[in-house]
């Protein structure tokens, strides 16, 4: 992000920019840079807090006025919720789905998959209603049932039928596990009367407690021995967060 | 606050290890008042439409997003699994803050938002991205852009 900064501003394009992990921005010294306390992936803080958002914004955008550089400056607040250390702020979150056959019992990936597609039955309706609620989705190229027949084939050994804007059954091995976890995120947080969970306790709860995170972890272990190596490289490196793997 | 050494392993030796380039030069362009400036969101986040192509791995190439894009219509696709994504599941400004950019335009904060918004895949190695910011800066001079706002993710 810092060297982007670099590389505009030398073209003559004034910069500022937002950063995550001040140890990188000491190193790269772009331009103009605020530095936020944030959890990586919320750059702006909090979701649905437009005053909070606007707060940084303006933060950021108000260093373009400095008159030398470069500038790095602190944002000094902080978000409630979802500090960048993660573990020590996860609080146990109750996840307000029961599945009606726990993924535990299921002992290889001949069982996983119909666990799998159990949970998807299970979820659906509520993902139905968020979409309806939200008018958005971040489902992108997989619908669930999708997902599912994709890393059946994968399990299986069968060919990948893959949508025709995707180069490859790399690409459609990240971005199906990427949908999956979408469609299961905004299933369980359209239930009533459950609070959104952080990140840190959605993770937990998805890659150690459904049957989706422990078939993914099947995926990938059979995927790490490819004679495919985009599929070998996106099955070890982009498949499963560095701390569930 | 929360600095690289509060990550939990095995986040905090990948962060350290990613490449950080340093320069020796330290370029500085001046502008207009913030009141006066069109200022364009410039994300790392892997952001693109719906019916673009995905981002497909670590290549420096960004994506145009247009001032009229919604909500529904903006999906990532960064290859990374290391960073939080229901943020952005939730509100799309929390990475891409679009909204919150008309806002300040129209209670005239910054003079304008730009016609045009961008999105490189921030895994790529910076030196890939180089060419293409390069041409960037050109694209937005000729949108009249004098300020560009990079939001990492």
């Amino acid at each position: 992000m810092g060297a982007l900064a670099h590389y505009l501003e030398a073209e003559g394009i004034p910069t500022t920019q937002i950063s995550l992990i001040r140890e990188h921005t000491e190193i790269i010294r772009p331009p103009r840079a605020l530095w936020v306390p944030f959890e990586l992936g919320r750059p702006l803080g909090i979701p649905g807090d437009a005053a909070f958002q606007g707060r940084v914004l303006r933060a950021a955008l108000e260093l373009l006025e400095s008159q030398e550089g470069p500038v790095l400056e602190d944002f000094p607040e902080d978000a409630p919720q979802g500090k960048a250390g993660l573990e020590e702020t996860a609080q146990a979150w109750a996840c307000p789905v029961s599945f009606s056959a726990a993924p535990e019992k299921a002992g290889d990936e001949g069982e996983l998959l119909p666990a799998l597609r159990r949970e998807i039955m299970e979820l659906r309706p509520w993902y139905d209603l968020s979409l309806e609620r939200r008018k958005r989705t971040s489902v992108a190229y997989f619908p669930p049932e999708a997902a599912s027949q994709f890393f059946g084939s994968v399990l299986l050994g069968e060919a990948h039928h893959i949508p025709e804007n995707l180069a490859s059954p790399a690409v459609a091995l990240r971005l199906a596990a990427q949908d999956l976890k979408a469609f299961y995120f905004e299933s369980v947080t359209a239930r009533p009367g459950f609070a959104t969970p952080g990140a840190s306790e959605f993770n937990r709860w998805f890659w150690q407690q459904t049957a989706a995170g422990r078939l993914l972890k099947s995926v990938r272990r059979i995927c790490a021995d490819s004679q495919d190596q985009e599929m070998r490289d996106a099955a070890v490196r982009f498949l499963i967060p560095l701390d569930q793997a | 606050m929360a600095l690289l050494e509060t990550f939990p392993e095995p986040m905090r030796s990948h962060l350290a290890k990613l490449p950080c380039p340093s320069f020796e030069t330290h370029p500085w362009v001046q502008g207009p008042a913030l009141s006066k400036r069109r200022v364009a969101l410039i994300s790392t986040a892997g952001l693109h439409r719906r019916k673009n192509r995905p981002f497909e791995g670590m290549t420096g190439e960004y994506r145009v997003i247009p001032k009229e894009c919604e909500a529904n219509d903006l999906i990532m696709t960064h290859v990374s699994t290391n960073f939080d994504r229901t943020g952005f599941q939730q509100d799309w400004n929390v990475v891409f803050p679009l909204d919150r950019l008309r806002e300040l335009a129209e209670e005239g904060i910054i003079g304008s938002v730009a016609d045009y918004h961008y999105s490189f895949m921030g895994a790529a190695d910076p030196w890939e991205m180089e060419p293409w910011a390069r041409n960037l800066a050109g694209v937005l001079k000729g949108g009249r852009v004098d300020a560009a706002l990079l939001v990492p993710v």
